[in-house]
């Protein structure tokens, strides 16, 4: 809390900026008048439910709707054969459809959807459907992924096999790097995936009036959403507006275009009456788009006093059915290793199989807390090796700000150092006592502040902003969809901070793709940083306007109209802004962000570059029982450099519930499969932590004042979990002397280890292969210029 | 669906006399997932809630007397001196909300190997009230499961009362999950030493078809503390003792794979927790011994 205070009372020269306000939503929020798309119920409207695949992967024979059809209250059946043009969120792997009429690859692909007047009929109704299938054989597991077909293969691209993709990269000479080294070390680590558990559950909401679709939804992109239905729907995207309505938690859940959105608008269109569609907490497992399943091989060299002199990184990804954002993922498994550690050679091979379980996709994090799980730890093990300390270790080989990395990614600020010294200090790790069943873990960790380059290729700017100043009420549109991590706040208090305001007296309009420009949504950590960037330019512009018109009012020189507490200059910001309409006419302002082009010149450069990368650094305090193997986490310590707080109150908020979703996936939360079907798509069953199991977490917000970021920010929303993952299981070594290689870390495994231990054996659970990939031969690439000019704008191009 | 509610205990029998199909539900917390889930769609429901009889408790002989509509809360504020181990195993039911709807008529209803109620139940040796419109009969709990979420209630029978006696001496619980709220166990055991009968209870929950006791570990333990006097002199209990119990209470149990454990770490931690539960327990007996 000490540095937290701090860092909230800053003297920092601003009045808004780096102070503790409220969500601008708070209130509505916590007593329940939010309106979430699940609360809409306008006149007639019609409850829509889907008829999901119970096979993993069949063909579909027949679909007979006719029984459903004569229901009374069912108002219309569709099937595949009324959607049939495929969609995806890449351009790449546009590989959905919204119902299937051929094939379904998982349990709970949608077949066919019923629009009627309460939900009981609707799903009545789904259950009168009969559908003929054909049952193939399921492929469950990477290795089988990888196997020869035994049916067919899941999807008809990609290959050989059930690869959907093959990825190889390598950067600088690789071989002579583990030449040079003195110490070579490989292992191999498995993450299981796991998934978002959003408190709201996906909801949409449709209405067709006047040859005009409206789409209300749960979703963390509502541009993406509106491109998806366009091109399923068939309509031009003028006649689509899509609005994003109170969200409940998305954490890359809610990223895809879904098939639900695109059913409800096409059932609306058929029946002219406002259709809704509510996931159930089941059917929301089976959505998942989460976290990868992981199993990775890492080799590094490094020299006496280890310095890395090499890396080579292999992963394979369990996709799951179908694309999503996979491609993606695969080349982030591999993208930011070198972004805290110097790594002078690097080559990286990646793999994604298609397997017959709901398709993986983006969670916080993006598939960089499987890699950074395997690296921080790998890296432990080798400082062990070779005697030295591993924190060390890996300071030793921290990347330096202003620099460019190995793999081309563009460096600037970074708190690597400060966050860790935070950490260690507060902790005290370096003194801790050695006791068995204790134990403390460290680990470091950095994150993108938004992709340097759109999911789709376009030259458009990736947030726009627009101001409108008006009967003293001032505006601000943008299209940044606010999923609960505050990037409302952040617009209202840059845009209040420039007009001399206080963020309640910001109006916003967000998140509709009728009134608000474009910002390619909530993912990737990029809206404070883009967003707030966009925003900042129009305010200035608005803020220029209001100066100019009262100095030229008052006959001052603009420079000495002062623009603060609601006055701008002499007069209220009423006055002013009446005086500026008088003299410009309608009062807007506009204002964009386009990231620097920093993509290294090769192919796959576009997964990795970002303009700013936030850096993190944990401690984590635990006790584990070596007869039981259960595991208490006492504390966490956390130090989190966000470039600058916009406002620290909602910073610490993202950070500790980081931590909170990191100890989660450390420790408990999986999400598997037992023939096809989810193990356990309950609440109850799937488990994440309670607030029984959360400890006291202790944030560190470091600002080393980011020189692209609005006001220095950089993110927060995704980095501070990845060190806790890893943290956790060193912290568990420290504890007991066993490694857990694979995630979650349980007491089973934990038992496990030590029985092996006591045995003799090595003391350690996970997994001892890597499956033999047909990796392509590796693009090799040569490295850049290792060092970036300070404070040279040129930095941002080469 | 046809919603019954008998308002006194002899029209709750004679309605399910009359509809032996019907489905009791008491707090609802197992029989709304079943429904929402549609796992089970009954013909009937026998609301008991507003059965007062079933929601009282009281002494009968030496025994206590618990109503089966009793909730977990109730159980925690009202009886926990008395029935310090259920009330401990009340405790980790759940949330607290579940604990103000569940009862432990409930987890008997459903008997699932898991229910958290049965390992104390066992322990004690308590007994199950059963009622029909032709009479009452009583059961010891340990006939009462009869297989994986099936008891010995007949079609046309309720679960009036559990009788159990108070406790004598000091009684554990132990429950491993996987988190720490809102878990049904992944292995579960209630311990009850009983100064006055010499007599060692068990209770093994979720890690057989039914919650079972540990027979051959009870009369381990009890020999041990005979042939040493030791309920008389309480001297500290040899470490292969505990081990062989810790191991006796393990092979008690027959536990299987499945989503929520494996087989062997399941017996691990049941001998785990039965050492140190009897650990807990003689710590607390001999602390009190000297007093
Ligand atoms: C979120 C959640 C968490 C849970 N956590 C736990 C946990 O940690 N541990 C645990 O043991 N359980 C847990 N449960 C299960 C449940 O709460 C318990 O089994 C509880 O004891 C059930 O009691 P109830 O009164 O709600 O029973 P109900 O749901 O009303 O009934 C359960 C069964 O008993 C029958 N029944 C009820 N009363 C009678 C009667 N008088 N005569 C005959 N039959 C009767 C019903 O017909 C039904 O078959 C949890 C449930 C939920 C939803």
């Amino acid at each position: 809390m000490g540095t937290f205070s701090k860092a909230m009372t800053a003297q920092n020269g601003f009045s808004v900026i780096g102070k503790p306000f409220p969500k601008p939503d708070a209130v509505s929020k916590v007593t329940g008048r939010a309106v979430y798309a699940d609360d809409m119920l306008p006149a007639r409207t019609l409850h829509c439910r889907i008829l999901r695949s119970p096979h993993p992967h069949a063909r579909i024979l027949s679909v007979d709707t006719s029984a459903a059809r004569r229901m009374p209250g069912v108002q219309a059946v569709i099937t595949g054969v009324d959607l049939p043009i495929k969609f995806g969120i890449l351009p790449v792997t546009q590989d959905e459809r919204a119902l299937e009429h051929e094939k379904v690859r998982y349990v709970g692909d949608p077949i066919a959807a019923v629009a009627a007047i309460d939900e009981e009929i609707a799903a009545a109704a789904c259950d009168a459907i009969s559908v003929e299938y054909e049952v193939l054989e399921p492929v469950m597991s990477i290795d089988e992924a990888l196997a020869e077909t035994k049916d067919e293969r899941i999807q008809d691209y990609g290959g050989p096999n059930n690869i959907h993709k093959l990825v190889a990269l390598e950067f600088g000479d690789v071989d002579a790097g583990f030449e040079r080294a003195d110490h070579v070390r490989e292992d191999v680590f498995f993450f299981q995936g796991n998934t978002h558990l959003p408190m709201e559950q996906h909801s949409a909401i449709a209405t067709f009036v006047d040859g005009r679709v409206t789409l209300w939804s749960s979703t963390q992109v509502v541009h993406y959403v509106h491109r998806a239905l366009a091109k399923v729907l068939e309509l031009p995207m003028n006649r689509i507006r899509v609005i994003g309505a109170a969200h409940g938690g998305g954490f890359g859940g809610k990223t895809d275009p879904f098939a639900h959105e695109i059913i409800v608008c096409k059932l609306a269109m058929l029946t002219g009456r406002p259709v809704k569609c509510t996931l159930t907490r089941e059917e929301v497992f089976y959505a998942h788009r989460g976290r990868h399943p992981v199993l990775m091989w890492v080799r590094t060299g490094v020299t006496k006093d280890g310095h890395i002199t090499a890396m080579h990184f292999k992963t394979a990804l369990d996709g799951g059915a179908y694309g999503s954002y996979g491609v993606a993922s695969t080349f982030y498994t591999g993208a930011l290793q070198t972004v805290t550690y110097d790594i002078p050679a690097y080559r990286f091979e990646g793999c994604r199989v298609f397997t017959n379980k709901p398709p993986c996709g983006p969670k916080r994090g993006h598939g960089t807390p499987q890699p950074r799980f395997a690296l921080e730890l790998h890296l432990e093990k080798i400082a062990d090796d070779i005697g030295i300390d591993s924190v060390d270790l890996k300071q030793r080989n921290f990347v330096k700000p202003m620099t460019r990395t190995v793999n081309w990614l563009r460096i600037t600020s970074c708190g690597l150092d400060e966050c860790t010294e935070r950490v260690l200090t507060a902790s005290g790790y370096r003194t801790r006592q050695k006791r068995r069943g204790r134990g403390m873990g460290f680990a470091i960790s950095s994150y993108m502040s938004g992709a340097g380059t759109a999911i789709y290729w376009n030259d458009m700017p990736h947030s726009e902003v627009q101001i409108k100043v008006d009967r003293g009420g001032v505006t601000a549109y943008c299209g940044a969809m606010d999923i609960g991590q505050g990037s409302d706040s952040v617009l209202a208090a840059i845009v209040a901070e420039e007009l001399g305001l206080q963020p309640r007296d910001i109006r916003l309009v967000t998140a509709d793709t009728d009134t608000t420009p474009i910002d390619l949504g909530s993912y990737s950590s990029r809206v404070t940083f883009m967003a707030g960037n966009a925003a900042l330019q129009a305010a200035r512009k608005m803020r220029d306007m209001l100066v100019e018109a009262v100095a030229a009012k008052t006959g001052s020189p603009g420079d000495t109209v002062t623009v603060a507490a609601g006055r701008i200059g002499d007069l209220s910001f009423e006055e002013a802004s009446i005086l500026a309409e008088a003299r410009f006419g309608t009062l807007t302002s506009a204002g964009s962000y386009t990231p620097p082009k920093i993509a290294g010149p090769y192919k796959g450069s576009g997964v990795g570059p970002s303009p700013a990368y936030s850096y993190s650094a944990c401690v984590v305090d635990l006790d584990a029982d070596p007869r039981t193997g259960i595991v208490k986490v006492n504390k966490v310590w956390i130090a989190h450099d966000v470039g600058r707080a916009i406002n620290p109150l909602l910073v610490e908020g993202q950070v500790e519930g980081s931590v909170y979703m990191g100890l989660g996936e450390a420790l408990m939360e999986e999400q598997a499969f037992r023939k096809g079907l989810h193990k356990w798509p309950s609440m109850l069953e799937y488990k994440s932590p309670t607030f029984m199991d959360m400890p006291e977490v202790e944030t560190f917000i470091v600002e080393t004042v980011d020189p692209e970021g609005p006001y220095g920010a950089k993110e927060a929303g995704q980095g501070p979990l990845l060190p806790v993952i890893p943290a956790v299981s060193s912290a568990v070594f420290d504890a007991l002397g066993v490694w857990i290689d694979e995630v979650p870390v349980t007491p089973e495994k934990i038992v496990e280890a030590l029985r092996r231990k006591e045995k003799g054996e090595a003391p350690r659970f996970g997994p001892v292969r890597f499956p033999s990939i047909p990796y392509p031969t590796c693009i090799k690439v040569e490295p850049p210029p290792r060092t970036l000019e300070v404070g040279s704008a040129s930095a941002a191009s080469i | 669906m046809e919603f019954l509610q008998p308002s006194t205990w002899t029209e709750a029998l004679q309605m399910k006399s009359a509809h032996p199909e019907a489905m009791p539900i008491a707090g609802g917390t197992d029989v709304m997932v079943e429904i929402n889930l549609d796992r089970h769609r009954p013909a009937s429901i026998l609301d008991l809630t507003r059965v007062t009889e079933l929601n009282q408790w009281g002494a009968d002989g030496e025994f206590l007397r618990i109503g089966a509509g009793v909730t977990y809360t109730r159980i925690i504020g009202e009886l926990g001196d008395r029935l310090p181990g259920l009330a401990m195993a009340s405790r980790t039911v759940g949330s607290p909300q579940i604990r103000n709807r569940g009862t432990v008529g409930g987890n008997l209803g459903s008997a699932s190997p898991a229910g958290d109620a049965h390992p104390p139940l066992l322990a004690t040796d308590a007994v199950v009230e059963l009622a029909s419109v032709g009479g009452t009969r009583r059961l010891p709990v340990r006939e009462f499961f009869t297989g994986p979420k099936r008891n010995a209630m007949k079609q046309d029978e309720l679960i009036a009362a559990f009788l159990v006696s108070p406790a004598k001496g000091p009684q554990q619980f132990s429950k491993v999950g996987t988190r720490n709220a809102m878990v049904i166990a992944v292995c579960s055991f209630a311990l009850t030493l009983d100064p006055v009968r010499k007599h060692i209870g068990t209770g093994i929950g979720s890690a057989a078809p039914t919650p079972v006791i540990a027979d051959e570990a009870e009369r381990f333990l009890e020999g041990v503390l005979d042939e040493g006097g030791l309920w008389e002199k309480p001297a500290s209990v040899d470490a292969s003792a505990l081990a062989r119990f810790g191991e006796l209470v393990a092979a008690a149990a027959k536990p299987i794979d499945d989503v929520r454990g494996t087989a062997a770490y399941r017996r691990h931690a049941l001998a785990v927790m039965a050492r140190r539960s009897f650990g807990w327990a003689w710590d607390e007996y001999r602390t009190k011994a000297s007093e």
